[in-house]
């Protein structure tokens, strides 16, 4: 089925160095959230559920594991006859020698021949390290009724952190008049979320243009905004009403999933109306042994459960052994805590073993201490 | 690629299941939460190298229709493999018209359109792995014209009532067939599980078609043994039969114990199923949980004991399931008592107080129902 003429790109080539050994073979948005899923997986099922059929996925840092993950389309429904997911990484052209995404600007500009063989009306251009659900289709809705050139996704932020974010300030009708990259007096708290819908023949011009520009850093807030604006383009903030995490730290990671605990969580990924599709896993539901105790927890397939568990997210096919107790932490996927061993405040990353009645982590700590390398414990 | 093609044969006429088969057959029943009963047939073949697999279906299809699809969640190869479902249409609402053998024969182009010289048939009702191209080197190497699949078991006297039992000589070699009447503790019980030549079973299933419109598969099989060389080889590890409701409920719950879940799945061994996209389960503060399975997509207040939960589950405060299985998409409203129940899909358990049967006897609360 045709849905609209609206292609996507997702600019997935960040490293997130602060997310430290998490990010040191797989890029940012392949790092795991939620149980079972990768962050990338929010924007890709948005994408599906909002009726995009194509996506092109920009990949540069540690690319071969989201590459191969992306690729198969099928798992967010992307497969069907004219419909892709496209995995675009830098590359040799007859005329330019292979050159890295010099910035998420020029990582479009660069696959301009990609973007016009699908001859779309709009391009909607999409951060691959995000957690959020929204429609991107009512979003596309704003855009064509506002006559725009260009739509920015906006969340409104507490006004005392509104100087870490590119803030949005707008007219009375949402027209954005100015923006302000992480602006020390910030004037509005309508902050860039980093999604842009443009309509592709003026964003192609300009893009044309910028890779020219040798002053510039290819960069879509620091550069084509201000040019867009600096010559009278039309551009409106869309505001954005819900959850949205971007989890550029080991505590904002932690945090984001102990968010999943609350009752009341507003991302709500057991609502059925959108589905934020993943990898299948083949692993058995999960087991809970005659000696668990499970309060306040998040738990998915493949896991055996025979400790305590509470307020804690644990990932497929992980492991927590007789009289072991995991508090206030997130167990990455395949990682094991063996018996009588104690975590606490921590995130074990993929496949860590934390030996018999080791301790790790503490109650009273300032930050999230990350876990990853084989914790001995005794023998 | 295989030299066998895959068979998964339905359940005949000593298979019943009070409640459940009224909506679907065997198949198609959930099990342990997740899977559908007839996932182990089919992913042990496409774990075995067997990527063209015939599914008959004799009655009620949507379920299990809906279910295979085009087979690709089974790891089936969807250019060189095939997942061939195959209807029998002929009198299909007379049970002892509406046989294998009359399904085989409705459908023998299909079965003589095969490539592969041997064929591997198993049951969609019973539940094991097995690596299926073992068993046929094996049977290959020996040289016998037809190998059956057996496990020994030490409850025949009170279950696999209705399963068919080998009686075998010192060598394997299989002198007969009959339905167990438990009138033994000790018995080899058939799994339903065939290897032979393509050739000799269009061989046999046309002769059962002349002799009788009643024959079955292992009727005639078991006409053959004094002319065959018909061998048994004994299956190792767990093993479940599907063939009245206390065996569904027993298979289930058997498999809380840890043992026989290791047993039944590794890793090495995938069991595939479609997959529908549930979140994890989430347990809140006033849960309490032990000794269970629990797929995703749940949302548990109450307490659950021995039990085994199916996908999007709601276990509401104060509630109590015990010794149960729950299949998908239950509700167990506030502070109710269940206590060694099937409960089918989509019920709702809201207005009652306490739903106790006995552990012997378990209860059976209908699909989509409400008490």
């Amino acid at each position: 089925m045709k849905q609209n003429n609206m292609l996507a790109m997702i600019l997935a080539g960040g490293r997130g160095t602060r997310l430290h050994e998490l990010t040191k073979k797989v890029a940012k948005p392949a790092v795991s959230y939620g149980g079972k899923y990768r962050i990338i997986d929010f924007p890709l099922s948005n994408c599906a559920n909002s009726g995009i059929d194509n996506v092109g996925v920009l990949t540069q840092y540690e690319s071969i594991q989201l590459n191969s993950y992306v690729a198969a389309g099928g798992r967010w429904g992307l497969d069907a006859k004219n419909s892709g997911v496209y995995v675009l990484a830098p590359r040799e052209k007859a005329d330019v020698d292979l050159d890295v995404y010099r910035g998420t600007a020029d990582a479009i500009s660069q696959n301009i021949d990609f973007i016009d063989s699908f001859d779309p009306e709009y391009v909607l251009i999409l951060s691959g390290d995000h957690i959020y659900k929204m429609n991107y289709a009512k979003m596309l809705a704003a855009h064509k009724e506002q006559n725009a050139d260009a739509t920015i996704a906006v969340i409104e932020v507490p006004m005392r952190e509104a100087s870490r974010f590119g803030i949005m300030n707008t007219d009375e009708t949402g027209k954005i008049v100015e923006f302000e990259e992480k602006p020390e007096h910030p004037k509005s708290n309508l902050a860039s979320m980093g999604i842009y819908i443009f309509t592709w023949k003026p964003l192609r011009k300009l893009l044309t243009a910028d890779m020219k520009n040798p002053d510039s850093h290819h960069d879509f807030g620091k550069d084509i905004i201000p040019v867009m604006l600096s010559e009278n383009k039309t551009l409106y903030a869309y505001k954005f009403k819900g959850y949205w995490k971007d989890v550029g730290t080991i505590d904002s990671l932690w945090e984001a999933n102990m968010d999943l605990l609350d009752k009341n969580n507003p991302l709500d990924l057991s609502d059925s109306s959108w589905k934020i599709y993943t990898e299948d896993s083949d692993s058995l539901p999960h087991y809970i042994g005659p000696n668990a105790v499970i309060k306040r927890a998040f738990i998915t397939q493949g896991c055996i459960i025979d400790g305590t568990v509470e307020n804690s997210v644990l990932f497929t096919d992980t492991k927590v052994g007789t009289g072991a107790k995991v508090i206030d932490s997130v167990i990455m996927p395949g990682a094991v805590v063996e018996d009588g061993a104690v975590v606490q405040r921590v995130i074990v990353a993929d496949g860590v073993h934390i030996g018999k009645n080791a301790r790790v982590g503490s109650a009273d700590s300032e930050h999230i201490e990350l876990i990853a390398k084989r914790v001995k414990g005794e023998e | 690629m295989s030299k066998a093609f895959g068979i998964v044969n339905f359940a005949g006429r000593n298979v019943h299941i009070e409640g459940m088969q009224t909506y679907r057959p065997v198949g198609a029943f959930s099990f342990l939460g997740r899977y559908r009963v007839i996932d182990f047939p089919i992913s042990n073949m496409s774990d075995s190298g067997i990527d063209r697999i015939q599914v008959y279906i004799r009655r009620k299809p949507r379920s299990l229709t809906e279910h295979l699809g085009t087979g690709r969640h089974y790891n089936i190869n969807s250019k060189r493999g095939k997942l061939h479902l195959l209807y029998s249409e002929n009198g299909m609402d007379n049970d002892i018209y509406n046989n294998d053998v009359a399904a085989f024969i409705e459908n023998m182009e299909f079965i003589e359109q095969a490539q592969e010289p041997y064929v591997v048939i198993a049951p969609s009702y019973m539940i094991y792995t097995m690596d299926y191209s073992q068993l046929l080197e094996s049977h290959i190497e020996s040289g016998a014209d037809i190998t059956l699949l057996y496990h020994s078991v030490d409850n025949a006297k009170e279950s696999f009532l209705n399963c068919n039992v080998l009686n075998l000589n010192k060598q394997k070699g299989v002198l007969s067939m009959e339905p167990n009447h438990g009138n033994a503790k000790n018995r080899n019980i058939f799994m339903e599980t065939y290897v032979m030549k393509k050739d000799l079973f269009i061989e046999l299933v046309e002769k059962a078609h002349k002799l009788s419109s009643m024959y079955t598969l292992s009727d005639i099989v078991n006409d053959s043994c004094s002319e065959l060389d018909i061998r048994g080889v004994a299956h190792r590890g767990y093993f479940a039969s599907i063939s009245d409701f206390k065996s569904y409920y027993d298979a289930n719950i058997s498999l809380i114990d840890i043992k026989n879940l290791q047993s039944l799945f590794n890793e090495e061994w995938p069991i595939y199923t479609r997959t529908n996209d549930s979140c994890p389960t989430q347990y809140f503060e006033s849960a309490s949980v032990k000794n269970s399975v629990v797929s995703n997509g749940c949302l548990i207040e109450g307490t659950v004991e021995n039990s085994v939960v199916g996908r999007g589950c709601v276990i509401k405060e104060g509630a109590v399931v015990k010794n149960s299985v729950i299949l998908p998409d239950s509700v167990i409203g506030k502070d109710v008592y269940v206590e060694n129940q099937v409960v089918d899909k989509h019920a709702r358990l809201i207005h009652v107080k306490e739903i106790i049967s006995s552990p012997d006897r378990p209860g059976y609360i209908k699909r989509n129902d409400t008490l």
